[in-house]
C-alpha cells in the first residue's frame, strides 16, 4: 500500500506544480493557460536536446533549460500574446492560448526534431538509484520529484509572502489599475509572473517526461488532469490546488491496487479519476452558486474596461443591419457557397473528396456559430456530440436498417437531451467554468464510450454507408453543401426571429435580459437544443463521408482545434464556418502533397497563429477582412452620419439640451455623433 | 467664458490639459476640455452624474487613452506616458470608490504606495499612522475587510505620507458619514498647505467650492463653466446641476 501511495505522491507532485502554476498564472493575469503542456513540452524537448543530443551534464542543462530558456519563453509568450488578452473574453483567451498548445510543438519540433527515442531521462542521474522508504522502495526520479515540489512551494510561497516582488504580485492580482497608480509598472510585474510559470511548465515536465515520455500527447493529458485540481481549487486557493493535487495523484495510483489497471474496467476507470473529481467539485461549486466567472482586477479596472474583445459581442456592434436583401454578408455568402458548389464536378476524386470532407465538418462547426456564436457560452464539447450521432447513425444503420441520410438527421435529435442536459447543468457556471466541464464531458465521453469496443473496434469505429443516391465524392459533397445551407438558413431566421433578440439579449447581459421577462434557461436549452442537433448532424455527415465512424477522429483535443479555427475565422459568421471546415481538412493535404513534407506541420502551425491573433483582432478574419473591403469601398462616397436626436441614450456625443440654447456641444460643432449598442456615454 | 478658455494661466502652469478628447470603445466622454492648474492650486471640478469627471481624472493620471489633446505635467508632455511614469513624476490619483488593495493588508497597502519612494519608509509609515492611528491598530488587518471610512483614510494616508507634486481627489467623500466627509476635507486641506496642488472631484459643489481656487462644471463631456470658485453663484450651479447636487 505504503508503495502505490509513494508513487502516487510523485505524480501528485507534477499535478501540484502544474495546478500551483495555473492557479498563479490565472489569479496574476486572468488567463487559464491551456498551452501549459506545450510550455511544459518546450522546455522538456529543450532540456532533452542539451542532456541527450548535446551530451551536456545535468545541472548546466537544467539551469540553462529552467532559468535562461523558459523564462525568455514566458516572457517572449507574454510580449507576442499574453500581454494583449488581459481585458479579452474568456473565449478570446481560451482560443489564443489552444492556439498557441497547438503551434508551439510542432514550431519547437521544427527546430529541434522530433525527438527520436520518447523515454526521456529526468533530473536524477542514470542509472537510476533507489532508496528504502518504510520498507517500500522509490527511484531517484521519484525523490527528485517530491523535493522539486517542496523547493517550489517553499521559494513560491516565500516569494510571495515575504518580498517586495510578492507583494507587488499580489498587488496585481487585487488591482492592475491601482497596482500602475503605486508607481509599479503591471506589465514588468506580469513578465516576471509569465516567466515563472514557464519555468514551473518546464519543471513538470521535465519531471514527467521519464514516466510518461517527452510527448505533447501525454503531457497534454496529465496536464489536463491537473485542471481538476485548478477546478477544484476555484482556480484562486493555491494551497487547495495543491492538496487536491496530491489527494488526486494518490487516489490514482491507490486504485491500481484494487483495480488491475490492465483490465478493461480498469483502462477506463482509472484515467478518469481526475474528470471524475473535476465533475464532484463543480457539481459541488455549482449547487451553491460559487462556480460564477472570476471578475479580473477591482471597480476601478472595470471602469476603465472598454470593450472585452468579445466576438459575440463585436459582431454585433459593427456587424450593422442584416435584414437587408443586398446585405454586404449576404452577397459574400452567395459568392462563397457559389465557389464552394463549383468546386466539385471540378476536381479529381480526391480532393472532391477532401471539399465534401470539409463541408462535413462545416456544419459540424455551424454548432459552435450558435452555442458559442449566438449563445455566448463557451461549449468545448461540440465534437463529443458530433462524434455521438456518428456513433448513434451507424448503430441504427446497421441495427436497424435505416437509410444512412434518415438515420443522421433523425438520431441527431437523440442525441438532443444530452446537450440540454448539459446545458441546464451548467447554466449557473461561469463561462471558464462551462469550458473545463464540458472538456471534461468530452474527455469522459471519449474515454469511456468512443474508446470501447464495440463503438472503438482498433480505430476504425463501425462502417458508416452513404446513401445510395451519393455515391460518389461530387455527389456527397453537393449534399452536404445543401445540408449546410439548410442549416444555415435556419440559423439566420433563427436569429433573426424573436428568439434570436432574446439571444442577443442574455449575450449582451444576462441580467439585463431577467429584468426584460426574458426566461433565460429558456434560451439557453433553445441554443444548447438546436447546436446539439446541428452537431450531431456534422458528425453523421463526417462518417459517412469517411466511411466509418472513425472514433478518434472526434478527440476533445480535435474539438479544441475545430473551435480555434473557426473563431480566427469568425466565430458568429456562417461563411466562416464553411471557410473553416474546408481549410481544416484542405490545408494540411495540400501541404503535404505539394511542399516538402519536413512542413507537413506548417498548417497546424498557422492555425495556431492564427488563433493567436484573435488576441489582437477577435471579431475574426472573416469579419476582419470584411470590414477591410467595405471600408475600401467606403473611401469612394462619405459614410453617412446617423443623426441621433437630442438625449438619446446611448448616443456617444452630447446633445443640445433644449432648455439651454446657448451651450456648445459637439453635435453644434459639427462632430458625427453615432449610435453606440449599449454604450456607455 | 467659452469651453476651451482655460480657468487660469498662472505664470507657473504645473498642470495644463488642452482640447482633451476621451473615449470608451466607441463612445466619446470628454470633448475638448481645457483646464490649467498652477502650482499650489486647487482647482474643484463639478458635474452631475455621468458628465466625465472621473474620466478627466483618469486621463490625466494616465489610466484612459485620450483621442485628442495634449496634457502637460510639471513642463513635461505626459500625454502618452503610463501611468506607472505619471506617477513616478509625482502625480498621484486618489479614484473614486475606495482606492485600496481589498487583497493586501493595511500595512501592505501603504508598503505598496512606497514603492516609488526614495527616502526613508519607516519615516512615511510613520506618518500615516500619526495622522490616522486608526490604522496603526489595524495594520495587519486586510483593507477589503475595513470599513468604507477606514478604507478612504488609507487611501488618503497613502497620499499624504509621500510628497506627491499633485493630487487627483475623485469623489473622496461619496457614501461617508458628515464625520468622515470633514476627515477628508481636512486631509486634503492638509495637503494644499503643504504646498501639493489639488484637482478636487466633488459631489458636494458648495464645500468644494469653499475649498477651491477655482472651478470647472462639466456637462455631458464638456466644459460648460470656468472661472474663479468664488464666482460660482448658487443660480450657477442650479442651471447645471439641479438642485439636489448643489446643495
Amino acid at each position: 500500500m505504503l508503495s502505490y501511495v509513494l508513487a502516487g505522491l510523485g505524480l501528485g507532485s507534477i499535478y501540484a506544480i502544474a495546478a500551483g502554476s495555473l492557479v498563479i498564472t490565472y489569479v496574476a493575469s486572468g488567463i487559464f493557460n491551456l498551452a501549459f503542456a506545450a510550455m511544459a513540452y518546450a522546455v522538456a524537448r529543450f532540456y532533452y536536446f542539451l542532456l541527450v543530443e548535446e551530451d551536456w551534464a545535468i545541472v548546466p542543462a537544467a539551469v540553462v533549460s529552467l532559468f535562461v530558456f523558459a523564462p525568455a519563453l514566458g516572457m517572449f509568450l507574454y510580449a507576442v500574446l499574453f500581454r494583449h488578452l488581459r481585458l479579452r473574453s474568456t473565449l478570446v483567451k481560451l482560443m489564443a492560448t489552444v492556439g498557441l498548445s497547438v503551434a508551439l510543438p510542432p514550431l519547437v519540433n521544427l527546430w529541434l526534431e522530433q525527438p527520436t527515442d520518447p523515454t526521456a531521462p529526468g533530473l536524477a542521474p542514470r542509472p537510476l538509484a533507489t532508496f528504502q522508504v518504510f520498507g517500500s522502495t522509490i527511484n531517484a526520479d521519484q525523490l527528485t520529484t517530491y523535493i522539486g515540489l517542496v523547493v517550489v512551494l517553499l521559494v513560491g510561497v516565500g516569494l510571495l509572502r515575504f518580498t517586495n516582488v510578492g507583494l507587488k504580485v499580489r498587488a496585481l492580482v487585487d488591482s492592475e489599475a491601482l497596482t500602475s497608480l503605486s508607481g509599479t509598472s503591471p506589465g514588468r510585474v506580469s513578465l516576471g509572473v509569465w516567466a515563472a510559470s514557464a519555468t514551473l511548465a518546464g519543471l513538470a515536465g521535465i519531471l514527467i517526461a521519464p514516466t510518461a515520455g517527452l510527448s505533447v500527447g501525454s503531457m497534454t493529458f496529465l496536464m489536463s488532469a491537473a485542471f481538476a485540481a485548478v477546478v477544484a481549487a476555484k482556480l484562486r486557493s493555491l494551497p487547495l490546488a495543491v492538496g487536491v493535487a496530491l489527494v488526486m495523484g494518490v487516489a490514482t495510483n491507490v486504485v491500481q491496487k484494487y483495480i488491475d489497471p490492465s483490465s478493461d474496467f480498469g483502462a477506463a476507470v482509472v484515467p478518469s479519476i481526475p474528470f471524475a473529481f473535476m465533475l464532484l467539485f463543480l457539481l459541488f461549486y455549482a449547487l451553491r452558486g460559487q462556480a460564477g466567472d472570476l471578475v479580473a482586477g477591482g471597480a476601478l479596472d472595470r471602469a476603465i474596461a472598454t470593450q472585452g474583445g468579445d466576438p459575440t459581442v463585436v459582431s454585433a456592434v459593427t456587424g450593422g443591419s442584416n435584414r437587408r436583401v443586398l446585405n454586404p454578408a449576404v452577397i459574400a455568402g452567395v459568392v462563397i457557397v457559389g465557389i464552394v458548389a463549383f468546386l466539385p464536378g471540378q476536381l479529381d476524386r480526391f480532393w472532391s473528396g477532401l471539399l465534401a470532407g470539409g463541408i462535413a465538418i462545416a456544419i459540424a462547426l455551424l454548432s459552435y456559430t450558435l452555442v458559442t456564436g449566438e449563445g455566448g457560452m463557451v461549449w468545448l464539447s461540440q465534437i463529443t456530440f458530433a462524434g455521438g450521432g456518428a456513433v448513434l447513425a451507424a448503430e441504427l444503420v446497421r441495427n436497424q436498417g435505416w437509410d444512412p441520410l434518415v438515420a443522421v438527421l433523425v438520431g441527431a435529435v437523440f442525441i438532443v437531451p444530452v446537450g440540454v442536459v448539459l446545458g441546464l447543468l451548467t447554466i449557473r457556471l461561469g463561462n471558464l467554468y462551462i469550458a473545463l466541464v464540458t472538456l471534461t464531458f468530452g474527455s469522459l465521453i471519449q474515454v469511456l464510450v468512443f474508446g470501447r469496443d464495440p463503438f472503438y473496434n482498433f480505430g476504425s469505429g463501425q462502417a458508416m454507408p452513404r446513401p445510395e443516391f451519393t455515391t460518389t465524392n461530387d455527389d456527397f459533397a453537393y449534399l452536404a453543401l445543401i445540408v449546410f445551407c439548410v442549416l444555415a438558413v435556419l440559423i439566420v431566421n433563427v436569429r433573426r426571429s424573436t428568439a434570436g433578440l432574446a439571444m442577443s439579449a442574455v449575450r449582451f447581459s444576462e441580467n439585463g435580459a431577467k429584468t426584460l421577462g426574458i426566461s433565460v434557461v429558456q434560451t439557453k436549452v433553445l441554443v444548447s437544443g438546436l447546436a446539439t442537433y446541428t452537431a450531431a448532424v456534422g458528425g453523421g455527415f463526417i462518417a459517412m463521408n469517411a466511411g466509418s465512424t472513425l472514433p478518434d477522429s472526434f478527440n476533445p483535443a480535435v474539438g479544441l482545434i475545430w473551435l480555434a479555427v473557426l473563431v480566427t475565422m469568425g466565430s458568429r459568421s456562417i461563411i466562416a464556418a464553411l471557410i473553416a471546415g474546408i481549410m481544416f481538412v484542405v490545408m494540411p493535404q495540400v501541404f503535404s502533397t505539394y511542399v516538402d513534407s519536413d512542413y507537413a506541420d506548417v498548417p497546424v502551425i498557422l492555425f495556431g497563429l492564427g488563433a493567436l491573433g484573435l488576441a489582437l483582432h477577435p471579431e475574426g478574419v472573416v469579419a476582419q477582412t470584411g470590414n477591410n473591403i467595405m471600408r475600401l469601398f467606403g473611401r469612394r462616397k462619405p459614410a453617412p452620419v446617423t443623426q441621433v436626436p437630442p438625449g438619446t441614450p446611448g448616443a456617444s456625443g452630447p446633445s443640445a439640451g433644449t432648455s439651454d440654447p446657448a451651450l456648445l456641444t459637439p453635435a453644434a460643432r459639427g462632430e458625427a455623433a453615432t449610435i453606440t449598442a449599449g454604450g456607455q456615454a | 467664458m467659452t469651453t476651451s478658455e482655460s480657468v487660469s494661466v498662472g505664470s507657473t502652469s504645473l498642470l495644463r490639459v488642452e482640447g482633451l478628447a476621451v473615449r470608451y470603445g466607441a463612445a466619446q466622454s470628454l470633448f475638448d476640455v481645457t483646464i490649467d492648474i498652477p502650482v499650489n492650486g486647487t482647482l474643484a471640478v463639478l458635474g452631475s452624474n455621468g458628465a466625465g469627471k472621473s474620466t478627466l481624472a483618469r486621463a490625466v493620471s494616465g489610466l484612459v487613452p485620450s483621442c485628442g489633446g495634449r496634457i502637460v505635467f510639471d513642463g513635461k508632455d505626459i500625454t502618452k506616458w503610463s501611468p506607472t511614469r505619471i506617477r513616478r513624476a509625482g502625480l498621484i490619483h486618489m479614484p473614486e470608490g475606495r482606492g485600496v488593495f481589498p487583497g493586501l493588508t493595511v500595512l501592505e497597502n501603504l508598503r505598496m504606495a512606497l514603492t516609488t519612494e526614495k527616502g526613508s519608509k519607516e519615516e512615511c509609515l510613520e506618518r500615516a499612522f500619526t495622522l490616522f492611528p486608526v490604522l496603526g491598530q489595524r495594520r495587519r488587518q486586510l483593507a477589503g475587510t475595513l470599513s468604507g471610512g477606514e478604507q478612504q483614510m488609507l487611501s488618503l494616508a497613502r497620499a499624504l505620507m509621500v510628497s506627491p507634486k499633485l493630487v487627483i481627489a475623485d469623489e473622496m467623500s461619496l457614501g461617508l458619514a458628515p464625520k468622515l466627509v470633514d476627515v477628508v476635507f481636512e486631509s486634503i486641506g492638509r495637503m494644499r498647505d503643504a504646498g501639493v496642488a489639488v484637482l478636487m472631484i466633488e459631489q458636494f459643489a458648495s464645500r468644494a467650492l469653499g475649498f477651491a481656487d477655482q472651478a470647472i462644471i462639466l456637462q455631458r463631456g464638456s466644459v460648460t463653466w470656468a472661472g474663479r470658485a468664488d464666482e460660482a453663484g448658487e443660480e450657477l450651479l442650479h442651471a447645471y446641476l439641479g438642485g439636489a447636487t448643489a446643495a
